[in-house]
């Protein structure tokens, strides 16, 4: 089977966890699986001393039928199911499976020669069917939905390894950076050096592959980031920093993971306001969590130009410490009159 | 050739500086941080040139630039920028000047060698782009001067004829924009309360009643009281409630 582009072959991504099953290459799938269940239980009645071959031949078609129907009703199916719950679709199609499998089996009862209809064997068939159907089409949804959610989160990483990337180097930010370093190399080499070390910095930690960093480290970079966004800014940016000294230094964290919050304050905290202000960074362990928190003054003139926001690096942070975490380390914002603040928490143990 | 040099960070102001500081027959005459001392220091210094960063806080340099063009002599302008801005794409069908930062200085060179003044399309887009983003002041030309009243400090517009009386904390005074085109910019700062009339929600202070359907509206203030039509008063009600 060739690959067809991704795009092409299916327009809209399949959003349960069920494959498409209008898709050629599942049907094909689904009838070579049902196919080793088939192989799988003439064996059986080999061992038990039946003829294989007749077996095989018979059981394979009552499964087949089984299966065909199966991918008819879920393929017809797949449009009603794209927006349900996925128990909604887990029980449908799980229903959908068990009525097929009882519809084939009366069928095939039907058109066995001389069958007593309905005989206490009749009854054994269909219940032993049932029941096999039951098994193996657990296994199967259990199985579509385990990789299901296995995928999405490969996707959800390679999403937030993008995003994490674009969000942190602000195009504005590269630029405007250079451009201070180009007026200072005339004006005062050595903080020009400094500059472009941190600069440096920045981007080696931004563009490099560790996941999580000390915290020494982590605070390093963002005092480096601030220093730049002063020579930048003036007297224009005052940062207050407020550190718990008894949080470990050692501590794993996320790499980058408060640059982009302060770039944030200091894109809709201190840029747009003619007289600037302060931004506060605040670090404090609060039972088995560290939590930070950045602050940043709100423009106060009514008519204040509307930066557009970029909820980029907010959401770009808030993948990260989900996958990283879980919930309850995900940021929260509050806003006031004149204030707007947003935290997060790391666990002490990070390594749980 | 004298230059004003507006920008909001000091060390793009003092790199432009040195670059133009080697340029014969250029005469740096001062600096500005944001839109707003741009406009007055063009008018104090009257230079032939601005060289005009587009994110400033305050006032930015397209509002700024709006507002220069009015001048009966306006300088030439040529904007600045870090990075490539939605405003500039507007522009670049009417090739108006810009320099990216860091900026070349064979390309501000060049730039100062061709500047002109701004075209009647280039204006009509700035106009565009400025009311887009909601200005930050209100322009107006007193005796060949521009005067520039932040938007916050504006009680009410009432039009008359041919100009509009822009009411603020400090006075009066006339402009010449429309009255359609300020409710659609400021709204919902500003609301109509007559076909004449726009205030600013901030200082609407309450509602009088005069006679049996006559109904004025109070400010905090001033003590001007400004009659609404039948139509806005439920409007004006809901927002004294709200």
């Amino acid at each position: 089977m060739k690959d067809k582009p991704e795009a092409a072959r299916n327009p809209e991504p399949s959003q349960t966890f069920l494959p498409d099953f209008c898709d050629t290459r599942v049907i094909v799938r689904a009838i070579f699986m049902s196919e080793l269940l088939a192989l799988i239980l003439s064996l059986a009645a080999w061992v038990s001393g039946r003829g294989f071959w007749t077996s095989l031949f018979m059981t394979s078609m009552f499964v087949q039928w089984v299966t065909l129907g199966n991918v008819l009703l879920l393929c017809l199916s797949r449009t009603w199911m794209r927006n349900r719950s996925t128990r909604m679709v887990m029980s449908t199609s799980y229903l959908i499976i068990l009525v097929v499998t009882v519809l084939v089996s009366l069928g095939a009862l039907s058109l066995t020669p001389g069958s007593t209809r309905l005989g206490p064997d009749s009854l054994i068939f269909v219940l032993g069917n049932v029941g096999i159907s039951a098994i193996v089409s657990a296994v199967a949804l259990r199985y579509f939905y385990v990789q299901h959610q296995w995928k999405s989160n490969i996707q959800a990483e390679a999403r937030s390894r993008i995003q994490g990337l674009q969000a942190r180097i602000r195009p504005h930010f590269l630029f405007n950076s250079m451009n201070t370093i180009a007026a200072l190399t005339r004006t005062d080499p050595v903080l020009a050096e400094t500059a472009v070390v941190d600069l440096a910095d920045l981007f080696r930690a931004s563009l490099g592959q560790r996941e999580r960093v000390p915290l020494s480290e982590e605070l390093k970079f963002t005092r480096g980031y601030i220093n730049i966004e002063k020579l930048r800014l003036g007297d224009r940016l005052k940062v207050d920093w407020e550190i718990d000294e008894t949080v470990p230094e050692s501590l794993e964290v996320p790499a980058l993971v408060l640059q982009p919050l302060i770039e944030n304050a200091i894109y809709h905290g201190i840029e747009p306001q003619t007289t600037g202000g302060t931004v506060s960074i605040s670090m404090s362990r609060n039972v088995d969590m560290v939590e930070f928190r950045i602050t940043n003054p709100l423009p106060t003139t009514l008519s204040s130009y509307k930066r557009t926001g970029n909820k980029m690096a907010q959401e770009n942070i808030r993948q990260r410490l989900r996958l990283a975490y879980g919930e309850p380390s995900v940021p929260w914002m509050e806003k006031t009159e004149t204030q707007y603040s947003v935290s997060f928490a790391i666990p002490l143990e990070s390594e749980t | 050739m004298k230059v004003l040099i507006t920008d909001d960070e000091p060390p793009a102001r003092s790199r432009l500086n040195n670059m133009l500081a080697e340029r014969d027959g250029v005469n740096v005459v001062g600096e500005a941080a944001n839109g707003l001392e741009a406009v007055e220091k063009v008018q104090k210094t009257r230079p032939d040139v601005v060289l005009m960063d587009i994110r400033m806080p305050g006032m930015d340099g397209l509002e700024a630039a709006r507002y220069l063009s009015q001048m009966e002599e306006p300088p030439a302008i040529i904007f600045t920028t870090a990075y490539s801005e939605h405003a500039l794409e507007a522009f670049d069908a009417h090739a108006v000047a810009y320099l990216v930062k860091p900026i070349r200085r064979e390309h501000l060179n060049a730039a100062l060698e061709k500047t002109r003044k701004l075209t009647k399309a280039q204006l009509s887009t700035l106009s565009r782009e400025t009311e887009q983003t909601g200005r930050t002041h209100i322009c107006a030309r007193i005796r060949g001067n521009l005067e520039l009243f932040p938007v916050e400090n504006v009680i009410y517009f009432q039009a008359d004829q041919k100009y509009v009386t822009v009411r603020h904390i400090h006075g009066e005074v006339l402009i010449e924009d429309a009255l359609k085109n300020l409710e659609q910019e400021f709204a919902p700062k500003l609301v109509r309360i007559h076909r004449n009339a726009l205030v600013n929600t901030a200082y609407v202070a309450g509602m009088d009643k005069e006679g049996p359907s006559r109904f004025l509206v109070k400010f905090n203030k001033i003590d001007d009281r400004l009659e609404i039509s039948r139509r806005h008063v439920a409007e004006v009600r809901r927002l004294l409630r709200g």
